[in-house]
């Protein structure tokens, strides 16, 4: 088996990486997948409690690296969803503790026994950026539509660029768009931010507070059907299966959630 | 920034727009490593060469930067009057 290894990146922190990572393995998961989800945001580990699997975690990446353990015995299973898998990152230690080539090296084996490997990375573009990047093939650049995180997301799509024989393809995931705000002026829409970025989308969250009520749940996904953001994130999930699943217009509030599509991008916008 | 500022004030004053705009210019910036002033002392510079061969119109002179996907153009446009001797 060769899986498919997924850095989800963003620059900066807290704009959605491992709510998006938690959700999307459960997501694909769902679908039959096996998916690894490895938590590279090392000393500030997160994934566990996302995925409510904190109170089962016995060793982590680093023990791993350091051959204090086999990788399967660091791979927490999760009970709900037997195709997902959770390697913690270490809590007591620091970004230093690992390296790229080792990084690169446990990814070759993780792909070895998963369709999906997502990595959740830390935020910066320092060591622990490119030590998550080292083994992957695909990037998700996650940001919101704001300056700051656009901003990063644009440095981070330049270093993305420069690594191309790597990482062949790297798509946008826009979250925490709200819609009225959009509406009303305050706020860039979809669309703008794609034209700054001139990059492929991957998907569009809306702000939703059932994310944190999954969240406090441990059960990411949990909200069924009706949650807004859920129902993006299953969509992202089968757009990186490579299925064409048309993009929710969030823009327009005029139309039903459901009913349009975005339409996008203008490759020769003005600056 | 003055000339780009001048050129970005386009359709609206939202906050939207603004936005928009400032991010473009801030990220042509980012991209080519690019000081804030820089541009506009190329354009006083050019403007000087240009002007030892001919007058141009200083009032729809166009000076501005396009984006055509990631990667940035300079497009400059000095309507030109009559040439010097
Ligand atoms: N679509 C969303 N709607 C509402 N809250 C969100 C959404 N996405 C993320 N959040 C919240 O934003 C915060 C930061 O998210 P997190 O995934 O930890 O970011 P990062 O891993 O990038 O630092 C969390 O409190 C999370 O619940
Ligand atoms: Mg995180």
């Amino acid at each position: 088996m060769s899986g498919r290894v997924i850095v989800v990146t963003s620059g900066k922190g807290g704009v959605g990486k491992t709510t998006a990572t938690a959700n999307i393995g459960v997501a694909l998961a769902s679908t039959g997948a096996s998916v690894a989800l490895v938590d590279m945001d090392i000393g500030l580990r997160n994934l566990d409690i996302l995925m409510g699997l904190e109170n089962r975690v016995v060793y982590n990446l680093v023990d791993v690296v350091e051959e204090k353990c086999k990788l399967r015995q660091a791979l927490v299973k999760d009970k709900r969803l037997p195709s997902l898998c959770l390697l913690p990152a270490a809590q007591t230690r620091d970004k230093s503790a690992v390296n790229a080539e080792q990084m690169k090296k446990l990814s070759d084996e993780l792909k070895t026994m998963f369709d999906y490997v997502l990595i959740d990375s830390p935020a910066g573009i320092e060591s622990g950026f490119q030590n998550a990047i080292a083994g992957a093939s695909e990037a998700v650049v996650i940001c919101t539509p704001e300056m700051s995180a656009v901003r990063d997301a644009d440095r981070v799509i330049g270093l993305l660029e420069a690594r191309k024989e790597e990482i062949g393809q790297y798509r946008l995931i826009i979250n925490r768009i709200r819609p009225q705000m959009v509406k009303s002026n305050d706020m860039m829409s979809v669309q703008d931010v794609l034209e700054i970025l001139s990059v492929k989308l991957l998907g569009v969250v809306p702000e939703d507070d059932e994310v944190i009520v999954s969240t406090n749940k441990g059960e990411p996904l949990s909200g069924g059907e009706n949650v807004r953001a859920g129902q993006a994130y299953r969509n992202i999930a089968q757009r990186l299966k490579g299925e064409e699943v048309p993009f929710l217009d969030l823009d327009s509030l005029n139309a039903t959630w459901l009913s349009k599509v975005v339409s996008f991008f203008n490759p020769t916008a003005r600056v | 920034m003055q000339v780009l500022n001048w050129f970005f004030r386009t359709k609206g004053d939202d906050v939207r727009t603004r936005a928009k705009d400032r991010m473009r210019l801030m990220l042509i910036h980012d991209r080519l490593e690019l000081p804030p002033d820089r541009l506009a002392s190329l354009e006083e510079e050019l403007i000087a060469v240009v002007s030892r061969y001919f007058e141009i119109d200083r009032d729809t002179t166009r000076f501005d930067l396009q984006q055509y996907e990631r990667r940035a153009a300079l497009v400059a446009n000095f309507p030109l009057l009559r040439s010097k001797s």
